[in-house]
């Protein structure tokens, strides 16, 4: 029944907005509070499952489930919610909520028409419902068509307001994650053959459950084959190096509520499909195996982010370079242990907060100011005082330093690496983290001071959209300060579910 | 006997599969891009008929007809559509030429060869033989893409492509279940489509659809 009250909201927006003709506002408030009611479920799953108590190895098959029994659909225990979903639904209908409030076409603004911002409910509202199947999917290969629809619905609204960018960014975003995706569906084929050939065809061998307890007897050679593709196809997805190079343009391109849930959740959710396979490849292999690949990419890509970083002349690119160099240390967290994954679980929490909000604000400063060059941007201080001191509160954040969560999140993570015995690479990437903080905190500097052109109004528009995202800023403080138990209860869960 | 004809016949239909992918690298003119496509699917049917029906597989014959629905009618027809709208005639120079593209034709399908290995040692399938050629037709098809410069042929490049999966799906398990395998039906239609809004509006917008112009994405 939850599943329904989670995954319903979205499409009956989607519909909603199909249905009202012209656009009015009366169908974006309606839609966001029907972001707040999946919302509502995904919080119910996260206390049931923190109420289900301490995981063990043996438990951790125990979740709720739904399905219905059709004969030859292969429908059973489709859909599944346990800890480690629940936190994803957590922060896709968290940020969704956020990004809903702030859409444009909720309150006074006038940057698009009509028929934008209808095409623009409709879509981002399915956006959001595909990747709310994907975390709640337990079989992986509806898990995997819902990953490629969160492309196709996306790619409908990256080039909402048509321009030669905005169009190249789409189509190469289209294109390249397309092709990944059908490398990932590959590998899922890959690992359905292996089961199939070891215990015959089974309706629901493609279940997540099923095929953690035939992985310890799946073949090997043919696993390792299967996970470079899942690797490889899903890695396209959550902008791991060197499979990242659409993400930079389809992120900067994007309106901005797109872009805050594209790099502040689609990335974890892309992350959460390699995590899954992780944990079967691991039962069948090793950790050894996994690890090292995440290792290796995880590095590759901050290497990259951090001096394409450097290089960079447009905030909006800045900002998803540095959501590729969070997705890298997710992926080294992931790879050290228990300790690093707790920490790259609560680090995906806290980069989908921040970064949503970040994103959120260079909508608003791009509206202000009509560029995305960070040269042409002075005196936020002055001309925006709400806007500036919320953006510079997000960089403040977004490079780690206290009181916000993404400090204490880097400190478990490097501190997993180093007793892991990963001192050198720790050291590496560390001196590569200081490379981003001094990058992002020259910008913020570029952008924060100075007198505004004579040409912007000193005027902030629409502040109490602005300040809705306090509540983000909250969440980031209260990440920073304390841990709060029922969370802590929750990361602890998915710990002993992809390290058991 | 009967597994023995049964892995000649479906070995035989995935070779000629590979040869319509494989095809697409000599060709220079979108419309036989459009046919080879065309043609690559119908066999992939038909193949997949001759799996469902030696397999004892009644499910596959729903696959195959959607397949040859989506496949052989419906998006060739869009894409005739297509290049009728965009006037594009020729695929005119590819970043790889004719005679290295079907050299590195060659060398992939080899490749292919040795990644499945694995494969074929623990498959006691009798169609197990055509899952190199499958995995083949996948690289080929990632290959066209890389090499091709016009929309509408990296469009197909990604079609022949998905059809290598389908066929890797067929032959090593005889299928995916169901419900996946419409929802891949699915995504590819949708996909399709936005490809095709994009296409038109890279048309509109940039005169031309030689995506080497899609370059003003930079720092």
């Amino acid at each position: 029944m939850t599943f329904f009250i989670l995954l319903l909201p979205p499409v009956i927006a989607s519909i909603l907005a199909l249905l009202v003709y012209p656009y009015r506002a009366f169908v974006g408030w309606v839609n966001a509070a029907l972001g707040l009611v999946s919302l509502a479920a995904a919080l119910s799953f996260a206390y049931q499952a923190v109420a289900s108590g301490t995981l063990t190895a043996s438990t951790i098959q125990n979740a709720p489930t739904f399905g219905v029994v059709i004969d030859s659909l292969g429908l059973v225990d489709v859909l599944r919610a346990d800890s480690l979903s629940a936190l994803l639904m957590v922060c896709i209908t968290g940020v969704g909520a956020m990004t809903l409030f702030l859409s444009p076409g909720l309150w006074h603004d006038q940057h698009y028409t009509q028929a934008q911002l209808r095409q623009y409910q409709i879509f981002f509202n399915l956006f959001l419902a595909s990747m709310l199947l994907a975390v709640s999917a337990n079989n992986v290969g509806l898990m995997w068509v819902a990953v490629e629809a969160t492309t196709i619905f996306s790619a409908f609204i990256i080039p909402l307001k048509l321009s030669k960018t905005s169009i190249e960014a789409s189509w190469k975003y289209i294109l390249i994650c397309s092709v990944g995706i059908a490398l990932a569906f590959t590998g899922t084929v890959l690992s359905y053959f292996d089961f199939v050939t070891l215990s015959g065809r089974a309706e629901n061998a493609l279940n997540w459950t099923v095929l953690l307890q035939t992985a310890p007897q799946l073949h090997p050679e043919v696993i390792r084959i299967a996970f470079i593709f899942l690797l490889i196809g899903y890695g396209t997805k959550a902008g791991i190096a060197p499979m990242h190079t659409w993400l930079p343009d389809a992120h900067s391109e994007s309106p901005a509520p797109l872009s805050a849930a594209m790099s502040g959740v689609l990335l974890a959710v892309a992350l959460y499909a390699i995590l899954r396979w992780k944990i079967v490849v691991d039962a069948a292999l090793g950790s050894s195996y996994t690890n090292n690949l995440l290792l290796g990419l995880g590095t590759l890509s901050i290497i990259i982010a951090s001096f394409s970083m450097v290089l960079s002349k447009n905030y909006k690119r800045l900002l998803a370079y540095s959501s590729i160099e969070h997705t890298g240390l997710t992926c080294i967290g992931l790879a050290l242990g228990p300790l690093g994954i707790f920490a790259a679980l609560l680090h995906m929490l806290n980069h989908s907060i921040a970064k949503s909000m970040l994103f959120l604000l260079t909508g608003r400063i791009l509206h202000h100011y009509n560029t995305t060059e960070i040269s042409k941007i002075s005196g936020l201080l002055k001309a925006m005082p709400l806007t500036a001191g919320l953006f510079a509160t997000g960089i403040l954040a977004i490079i780690g330093l206290p009181p916000f969560g993404i400090f204490i999140s880097e400190f478990l993570l490097l501190k997993a690496g180093f007793s892991n015995g990963y001192a050198w690479l720790m050291g590496f990437i560390l001196a590569l983290l200081a490379v981003a903080f001094v990058v992002l905190l020259r910008v913020l500097n570029k952008m924060l001071y100075g007198n505004p052109p004579a040409d912007i109004s000193a005027e902030e528009p629409d502040r109490t959209q602005g300040a809705l995202l306090f509540l983000s800023v909250t969440g980031l403080v209260v990440l920073g300060i304390t841990l709060p138990a029922p969370l802590a209860t929750l990361l602890n869960q998915c710990v002993v579910i992809i390290a058991h | 006997m009967n597994d023995y004809v049964f892995s000649q016949l479906s070995t035989l239909g995935s070779s000629i599969v590979l040869i319509f992918g494989i095809l697409l690298l000599w060709r220079r003119s979108v419309s036989a891009y459009i046919s080879s496509f065309r043609w690559q699917s119908i066999v992939l049917t038909c193949v997949l008929a001759l799996i469902a029906y030696l397999g004892h597989d009644p499910e596959l014959y729903l696959v195959a007809g959607f397949m040859f629905i989506l496949k052989a009618l419906v998006l060739p027809h869009y894409l005739n559509q297509m290049r009728i709208r965009l006037g594009v005639t020729r695929e005119i120079d590819p970043y790889v030429n004719n005679a290295s593209s079907l050299i590195l034709a060659g060398a992939l399908v080899l490749l292919a060869y040795v990644i499945t290995r694995p494969l074929m040692q623990i498959s006691s399938l009798p169609t197990r033989n055509g899952i190199p050629l499958a995995m083949g037709l996948i690289f080929v098809g990632l290959f066209v893409i890389l090499s091709r410069k016009k929309a509408v042929t990296q469009i197909v490049g990604f079609l022949v492509l998905e059809n290598g999966v389908v066929l890797l799906a067929a032959l090593a398990t005889y299928g995916i279940p169901l419900i996946v395998e419409i929802g891949v039906f699915l995504d590819v239609l949708m996909g399709f489509l936005v490809m095709q809004v994009l296409v038109y509006r890279i048309q509109d917008t940039f005169e031309s659809i030689d995506v080497n112009q899609l370059n003003q994405l930079k720092h």
